[in-house]
């Protein structure tokens, strides 16, 4: 696949449910070998732009593309190319494990690696006696690792992961995040939502904002957390009264006293540096910005 | 090709159970019939039971009152007992509802994600359906022949072959009728009990006006809307011949109503 094609490219989709609009005019390149975050809020869009790319749901209008190929004329030729772990799913309880991966896998095109297989299931802790028992005995967390799995299990070009962590443990989630960062390695492209902005913070290479079923923001993970601000906190051997001082601009004070500044910086520490070099620091804490502090904000504001 | 295989294997697989257990009870009712008619046949009760009858409801019944109260009409009665239509449509509506239930479990986004045309979906519950049927119909006919084969008493005359096949032939395609219903029905619904009740009641609902059509004249004027209208079995029992239009109008149904299906299904949001 020339890598000039967008893994997954969508153009100005829409898609209303009667007067609900669920997704808004949406435009976004996802660019094939990244891990792409697709966050928002619960009802942002983020589930019915997931499955208008499986051809699980039709657009109303605009098109979307995965590697090149339309979602909805060619969807066949898109769904063999994706490995989709549905935010909310149901495996039928009378069936195991192991049939259900094996039933899965006989609907794919390409021959699944057994090799492959056996080793998400080790990756996954997930033993052959434990496949082997019907799915109705299953813990939520195992499911979500019955689901990894079957995502995973043709090792796709493209991977839509829709809330993948949800439900799974710590140990769990770190194996996953291998595996993700693994099948990036390989040349997978990744496209997952989720909540955890922690998460994504660690695994994206880059991020869309979804509010309303519009995007908000796209950029790259670390982009993004240039915009946010770093808190720094300024210990001083003797009193120094922080209400006389001017701070240069994208400087502000928060909770300060005499003997210590809380500050908020914008931007570079260059300035803030150089005035403390006149005063009598003690020590000097900073802390580096999250994701959080930058896409609440995208949260929060309203469309307006 | 081999995915929609796979769609209808693993169908199948799932369901084997419940049909095969409906198939040993209906084929162990037919013989239980069986062993019934050759009781009344023994003690020679056909003619108190045919006098314990009130006139009016014989002369209601015709000459098919006559063929029921003889030792073949009671073998057959399992053709068109209303416990055995009822399982036998409850079955199919069970069956034909799967695509319903598979999207209200979110099994279909599992299914739907990998390369697989959505016709298959609506081709497999054709499948698991007719297949079911025949099955089921089979042990009903095998359990007729168990007890023609053992359980007959010395001169009864039993149903014959060709009247047997006849009536299961006709209970068939009446059954992949509502099957044909319950197909479109769950084709736009996302919730299987939705599904099924809403065909579980038009199946009592045409049911009972077919009924009561045959009591009530200006009941006659809409009870062509039933497909059980289309599936006489007395006619059948009395020695008459199926009629090809009821089992082309039932059919024609069954047909439609999974082309519909098919259709619906493809356009439609999962």
């Amino acid at each position: 696949m020339p890598a000039s094609i967008s893994a997954i490219s969508l153009n100005s989709l829409s898609k209303r449910y009667g007067k609900l609009v669920a997704v808004k005019d949406l435009s976004l390149e996802v660019r094939q070998g990244e891990v792409f975050g697709f966050l928002g809020l619960n009802g942002a869009g983020k589930t019915t732009t997931i499955r208008i790319l499986l051809d699980l749901l039709r657009p109303t209008s605009g098109s979307a593309q995965v590697l090149g190929h339309n979602c909805q004329s060619e969807s066949r030729t898109v769904r063999s190319l994706a490995g989709y772990l549905p935010g909310e799913f149901g495996f039928y309880g009378d069936m195991s494990g192991s049939a259900t991966l094996e039933f899965l896998a006989r609907l794919c095109k390409q021959k699944i690696d057994s090799h492959y297989r056996v080793q998400l299931e080790e990756r996954l802790e997930f033993p052959r006696s434990d496949l082997r028992r019907k799915i109705r005995e299953y813990s939520t967390g195992m499911k979500r690792k019955l689901g990894l799995i079957q995502a995973f299990q043709s090792d796709p070009a493209l991977l839509i992961l829709d809330e993948p962590t949800e439900g799974l443990d710590p140990l769990m989630q770190e194996s996953f995040y291998e595996l993700l960062s693994e099948a990036k390695n390989r040349g997978r492209t990744v496209f997952m939502s989720s909540h955890v902005l922690s998460e994504v913070e660690r695994v994206c290479d880059r991020i869309a904002v979804i509010r309303q079923g519009e995007i908000v923001v796209v950029s790259e993970v670390e982009e993004v957390k240039k915009l946010a601000a770093r808190k720094v906190r300024v210990e001083f051997s003797e009193d120094c009264d922080f209400r006389s001082r001017e701070l240069p601009a994208g400087h502000e004070f928060i909770d300060s006293n005499l003997r210590t500044w809380n500050l908020r910086v914008y931007g570079s520490l260059g300035q803030l540096v150089s005035l403390l070099g006149e005063l009598p620091v003690r020590d000097l804490e900073v802390e580096e910005p999250h994701l959080e502090d930058v896409l609440m904000k995208y949260y929060r504001e309203d469309g307006e | 090709m081999k995915a929609g295989l796979a769609l209808i294997v693993n169908s199948l697989k799932r369901v084997r159970f419940l049909v095969l257990t409906l198939g040993v009870l209906l084929c162990g009712f037919q013989v239980l019939l069986s062993l019934v008619a050759a009781s009344i046949q023994r003690s020679r009760g056909f003619d108190d039971l045919y006098s314990l009858v009130p006139d009016f409801f014989r002369q209601l019944m015709g000459p098919a009152f006559t063929a029921l109260m003889s030792y073949s009409g009671i073998v057959c009665v399992g053709y068109f007992h209303i416990a055995v239509m009822g399982s036998l449509v409850g079955l199919v509506i069970a069956l034909a509802t799967e695509p319903a239930a598979e999207i209200e479990k979110g099994f279909m986004d599992l299914v739907l994600s990998r390369p697989l045309a959505r016709g298959w979906v609506i081709m497999r519950s054709l499948a698991v359906v007719l297949i079911s049927t025949i099955l089921v119909l089979a042990l009903m006919m095998l359990g007729t022949w168990i007890g023609q084969r053992w359980l007959s008493p010395e001169g009864a005359v039993g149903p014959s072959a060709h009247l047997i096949r006849s009536l299961a032939l006709n209970l068939g395609v009446l059954i992949l009728c509502w099957a044909g219903v319950a197909v479109v029905i769950s084709s736009f619904s996302r919730r299987r009990a939705v599904a099924g009740a809403l065909t579980g009641l038009l199946a009592l609902t045409t049911f009972l006006l077919d009924y009561v059509a045959r009591a009530w004249s200006p009941a006659e004027k809409v009870a062509w809307l039933s497909p059980f209208r289309y599936y006489n079995p007395l006619d059948i029992v009395t020695g008459l011949p199926v009629h090809t239009r009821n089992l082309w109008i039932l059919g024609s149904v069954t047909v439609v109503g999974f082309a519909l299906a098919l259709v619906q299904f493809s356009r439609r949001d999962i």
